[in-house]
């Protein structure tokens, strides 16, 4: 039986309710969730959480530029093959001078499966109740995700030269996750095959509760400020806005201070460079929030 | 059922079809549907593709499901008061009131919209997080679809949620026939506490549910902001559709390389070491992007597009950071083209030319000019560039409707295929473009 039961976060990750519900019912439905949304909201991170408490197997295919449906279900090693298949001409020749033949690891050049390596998509399809995260898809080549169609909408993989069959049935189907930075449109018919969720960024109410579930032990005044300041700079109309993770870093190098000294850091706005990444960016930071008051 | 929702949603843009309609279904069978707001997060996970859909998405499901209209550039607040739905709603509500108590209209609003968007999910936060629904409501017993007030809540959940599937499914039916029939069967999601049986407490007890009024909260945001509306592909080139601009363009051609076996050389090397074929590999390379800019800058009829031309393609530059040449001419090309901004460097277009016939040409100008200064010699250029480069488009950030008006533009069309300069003329130049065959390496 496939993970269908209802997943609201775990000790380190805050599900919202309206991702919890989305994911669920993608999960129930047997269809991939396609998750949207700013850089650092925790797109990545919900499956790997998800299959860490829920104990299931996680196979992850990072996206590039150079990604190709071969690399993504099963690829043939045709170098593999041909030394195979030399070997056994030389092996031939060889038994008939009396030396011993040379080996091929097993394999047999009859046995066309053995020349498949399996990527992580035939992998997770043949493990059941396993989860399968398919991380920036935006990034690959356009024909990527229009090949993986297919398999998508049948469940179904064939792998190449050797025509073995994987398929999975829809109680077996692997939790499928894919996070997009909107970097390009996918193809229509593509995410019509996905239940679509665009993570909003949190309020700052549950940007709290997501800094305590990571630092259990920080400070109460160093949150309140450090996330008010945080949400300050949001406003001021970045290039890039700092994200969730911009936060959770600046204040992972805050607590290596003494409250007292992290506070004055953060009175001075010490170590920006973590929550702010672009030259113009800084510049327009620290023209906004003054760096010292001007009665000093 | 919901025969008539895809069309409906296809209206406001939204890709729905029958497919919607089955998977709909399906999630209903397994339960997912219970409340108006599971209907309203299933649909828009079903429906949507992109935030920018929100908001189409939330007009038409308050119409289809609610019977609320939401007129253009109207507020959700004031299309809910006007609905019928909501005043049906009301009255029920206002019954629960103390003697005396005039409601105030906000706050039954918001109400009202956290009713509608309370999902099943909701109810289990507060289900497993509160003892409230263990002092029972009299209510309960009132309602269609309750059980028995004495079965502990966590059970009644449970109960409801195998027993009374086919009583919803009915309630669904008969909604849906309402629609078709006088468009107001709405309110029976509402009036009669929707599909819910806790649809009217938990949202009217207020402060019982746990991290559940985004869904209200959400609504309003989405109705009117424009980030939730689809941008306009065919208005010319601004700010916020830059971006869209942009994804066209990134679809000119990708890089990629993959390892090949290289036929040729291994058959060579095989038969010099007497038939035993050792594999050679090679990479094959894709063609990257190569894009040649020829931008207009002269002349006051350009001076309105020049920030946003320049913006697009700064981030451009920034994407294609080693192929991208930029060349610039006055209203026409004489002879060459200029390799500087000031138009100092002249480059003649037999240089020009020298260039590989992979790049692919963009020019952009209004073409738009006084009919002697488009000589014979200058519509021979633009021949000779078009034909070293069969990928070559015309982006004019002219508005179409006036180009018919200019026999410049009519006479130059006929060379160099022309476009709009807006991201849905961006999209069918890269398209035309695409159709092109490739040349080699180094041709």
């Amino acid at each position: 039986m496939a993970l269908t039961n209802l997943w609201t976060g775990s000790d380190k990750y805050i599900c919202d309710p309206e991702l919890a519900q989305a994911f669920h019912m993608a999960r129930v439905l047997g269809m991939p969730l396609l998750i949207e949304g700013e850089p650092g909201t925790g797109k990545t991170e919900l499956p790997i959480q998800f299959a860490k408490s829920e104990g299931a197997e996680l196979f992850v295919y990072p996206v590039g530029s150079k990604s190709t449906v071969d690399q993504f279900v099963a690829k043939f090693d045709h170098v593999k093959y041909l030394r195979d298949s030399q070997v056994e001409v030389l092996n031939a020749q060889r038994i008939e001078k009396g030396l011993e033949p040379l080996s091929s690891g097993g394999r047999s050049t009859e046995q066309l499966d053995d020349y498949v390596n399996l990527g992580p998509a035939a992998k997770a399809f043949s493990t059941p109740n396993s989860v399968l995260l398919i991380d920036e898809i935006d990034k690959a080549p356009r024909e990527f995700p229009n090949d993986l169609l297919f398999a998508l909408s049948h469940r179904r993989f064939i792998l190449p030269e050797s025509g073995r069959v994987i398929e999975v049935s829809e109680e077996d189907m692997p939790t499928i996750v894919i996070t997009s930075n909107r970097e390009q449109e996918l193809p229509t018919a593509f995410k019509g095959r996905c239940i679509y969720h665009f993570i909003n960024f949190p309020e700052p109410d549950m940007m709290k509760t997501i800094v305590e579930k990571h630092y259990p032990k920080i400070d109460d005044e160093l949150i309140s400020k450090s996330i008010s300041l945080f949400y300050q700079l949001r406003r001021l109309g970045l290039e890039r806005a700092p994200a969730t993770r911009e936060l959770l870093h600046w204040l992972k190098y805050l607590q290596t201070f003494s409250k007292s000294e992290a506070l004055k850091k953060l009175d001075t706005r010490d170590g920006l460079g973590v929550l702010i990444k672009n030259h113009i960016d800084m510049l327009k930071v620290k023209r906004s929030i003054n760096t010292k008051p001007f009665y000093n | 059922m919901f025969q008539s929702l895809p069309s409906y949603f296809r209206e406001h843009k939204l890709a729905a079809d029958v497919r919607t309609i089955m998977l709909l279904r399906k999630a209903i069978n397994k339960g997912l549907v219970r409340t108006t707001g599971d209907l309203y997060v299933t649909l828009r996970g079903l429906i949507t593709t992109s935030p920018k859909e929100f908001g189409p998405f939330a007009t038409a499901f308050y119409q289809y499901f609610l019977d609320i209209d939401i007129k253009k550039g109207e507020s959700l607040d004031s299309a809910i008061l006007r609905s019928e739905t909501f005043q049906q709603w009301k009255l029920k509500k206002i019954k629960d009131l103390p003697e005396g108590e005039e409601p105030n209209i906000k706050e039954l609003i918001d109400e009202f919209l956290n009713d509608v968007h309370l999902t099943s999910y909701d109810i289990d936060q507060f289900l497993k997080g509160e003892d409230i629904l263990n002092n029972d409501d009299p209510n309960m017993a009132d309602d269609p679809n309750g059980q028995d007030g004495d079965i502990p809540p966590l059970n009644r959940m449970a109960d409801y949620e195998n027993m009374s599937l086919e009583e919803l499914l009915e309630r669904m039916k008969k909604v849906a026939e309402q629609q078709k029939r006088q468009h107001r069967g709405g309110n029976h999601w509402i009036g009669q506490d929707g599909a819910s049986p806790y649809g009217n407490r938990g949202g009217a007890k207020g402060g019982i549910r746990k991290g559940g009024s985004g869904g209200g909260k959400m609504a309003r945001k989405v109705i009117g902001d424009k980030n939730f509306y689809p941008v306009d592909t065919k208005v010319t080139l601004k700010d916020d559709n830059i971006d869209v601009a942009l994804s066209y363009l990134k679809g000119i051609e990708e890089e990629s390389t993959e390892e090949l076996l290289d036929i040729p050389v291994t058959i060579k090397e095989g038969v010099k070491q007497g038939g035993l074929f050792l594999p050679h590999i090679k990479e094959k390379i894709d063609q990257k992007v190569e894009v040649i800019l020829l931008i207009d800058n002269g002349g006051w009829s350009m001076t309105p597009y020049i920030k946003n031309v320049t913006k697009l393609f700064s981030k451009m530059k920034r994407r294609f950071a080693h192929d991208l040449k930029t060349y610039y001419y006055h209203n026409t090309i004489y002879g060459g083209v200029y390799a500087d901004a000031a138009r100092s460097k002249f480059v003649t277009i037999k240089k020009f030319n020298q260039q590989s016939k992979n790049y692919s040409v963009f020019v952009i100008g209004d073409a738009d000019m006084a009919p002697y200064e488009l000589g014979d010699n200058s519509i021979r250029d633009w021949n000779l560039i078009k034909e070293r480069f069969p990928r070559m488009a015309w982006m004019n950030p002219l508005e179409e409707r006036f180009w018919a008006g200019s026999y410049t533009i009519n006479v130059l069309k006929q060379v160099v295929p022309m476009f709009p300069l807006s991201p849905y003329g961006i999209e069918k130049a890269v398209q035309e473009m695409n159709r092109k065959k490739r040349f080699g390496k180094y041709s």
